[in-house]
């Protein structure tokens, strides 16, 4: 039996003594949660390519979903957009031999730097023209994740936003 | 070849040394990080009432802000409580902007929130006692429901993050989660369970 189970709680963070049967019951209930809604068994590997970055001082950019969920998704282009506060990055990808071609359009423009990464594969970098407009053809399938080096502005420090991965 | 300082510990202890190493540039620290705690911050992603693709952008991009604020946390037992109210934020900030919209199906994700559902993931649970354990979890309150979720997922060393996520005082975590617990046993044991 557990000996201190009846201890009150006190400030030193002994308010915790579960009885065995309690620890039995928790730990079936967590692997219930599993069971009932299993994570996508890629979700750790994608996680851990999003975030193997050389820079860590990083913005995130969201994913607009709806646009997805408006049914973009078919047989022709698609596009999605992520925006982080004052950047909206757009991107159209179509199939291209044997990966994807690249269409993306960087608001507000300028000459930012774009790379696109796929898991393993060699990162592409790009340059957006004055307009925000890049282009990346051969892009090989995968888990592809955008990094997006922003034109240091005033003498300031050049900003770099990243997306969440996607698979393409 | 140097031993990794978190081998062989676990749960708090472990997540404590990760964190050090991770701060001082350690990647597999990251990387061991992200394979114990993903499964927190997807349930409580999960959780907020988001369908599962969007669930899955939520859980990258809370992996990923965190990179920016890895070395603002001081307190090593700082990164679950972090973890959970950042994923809360971000699942309600997904939920707002992607249903806010014309959507087609602005329902999906609302209508697949694990806890209050009894449907396709019953499917899941072939076994039967793992039915009437989820029966009898499913009948506790919402309030019960999230604190048992919680404190498995985020390890019972780290209630400071529980309570503050469920707005509980840390002391009153242990003793309420007794009490939860010994509600689940009563409504299991009713009549041999919940069909």
């Amino acid at each position: 039996m557990n000996a201190g189970q009846d201890n009150n709680p006190t400030a030193n963070g002994q308010d915790d003594n579960p009885t065995e049967e309690d620890l039995l019951l928790l730990a079936e209930l967590d692997v219930l949660f599993d069971k009932v809604d299993p994570m996508p068994a890629d979700l750790v590997e994608r996680v851990q390519f999003a975030i193997a970055l050389e820079d860590l001082d990083v913005e995130v950019a969201r994913w607009q979903r709806d646009q997805e969920l408006a049914g973009v998704r078919g047989a022709g282009p698609n596009t999605v957009t992520f925006t982080v506060e004052d950047l909206t990055i757009m991107v159209s990808f179509a199939p291209a031999g044997g990966g994807y071609r690249f269409d993306g359009w960087l608001v507000p423009g300028g000459p930012h730097t774009v790379e696109v990464r796929v898991a393993g594969h060699t990162s592409t970098t790009t340059a957006a023209d004055e307009g925000g407009r890049f282009a990346v053809d051969q892009v090989p399938k995968g888990t592809t994740q955008l990094v997006i080096h922003l034109a240091a502005g005033h003498g300031g420090r050049g900003r770099t936003v990243v997306t969440p991965t996607l698979v393409l | 070849m140097a031993v990794d300082t978190w081998e062989g510990l676990s749960g708090h202890d472990r997540h404590a040394a990760c964190l050090v190493a991770a701060q001082g540039g350690n990647r597999r620290a990251l990387d061991t990080l992200v394979t114990d705690l993903t499964p927190l911050v997807w349930h409580v992603t999960r959780s907020q009432g988001l369908d599962r693709v969007s669930a899955e952008d939520v859980v990258q991009t809370v992996w990923l802000a965190l990179l920016r604020h890895l070395n603002r946390l001081e307190h090593p037992r700082a990164l679950a409580g972090w973890l959970i109210t950042t994923t809360r934020r971000e699942a309600q900030r997904a939920r707002t902007t992607g249903y806010d919209r014309e959507s087609p199906v602005p329902n999906e994700g609302l209508s697949d929130i694990p806890t209050q559902n009894d449907g396709p993931e019953q499917e899941a649970l072939r076994d039967d006692r793992d039915r009437r354990l989820w029966a009898a979890y499913a009948q506790l309150t919402e309030r019960c429901q999230h604190l048992l979720k919680l404190t498995v997922l985020a390890g019972r060393a780290q209630y400071d993050a529980v309570a503050e996520a469920l707005h509980m005082p840390r002391g009153s975590i242990g003793p309420t989660r007794g009490r939860c617990l010994n509600q689940l046993r009563d409504l299991l044991n009713r009549e041999g369970g919940p069909q």
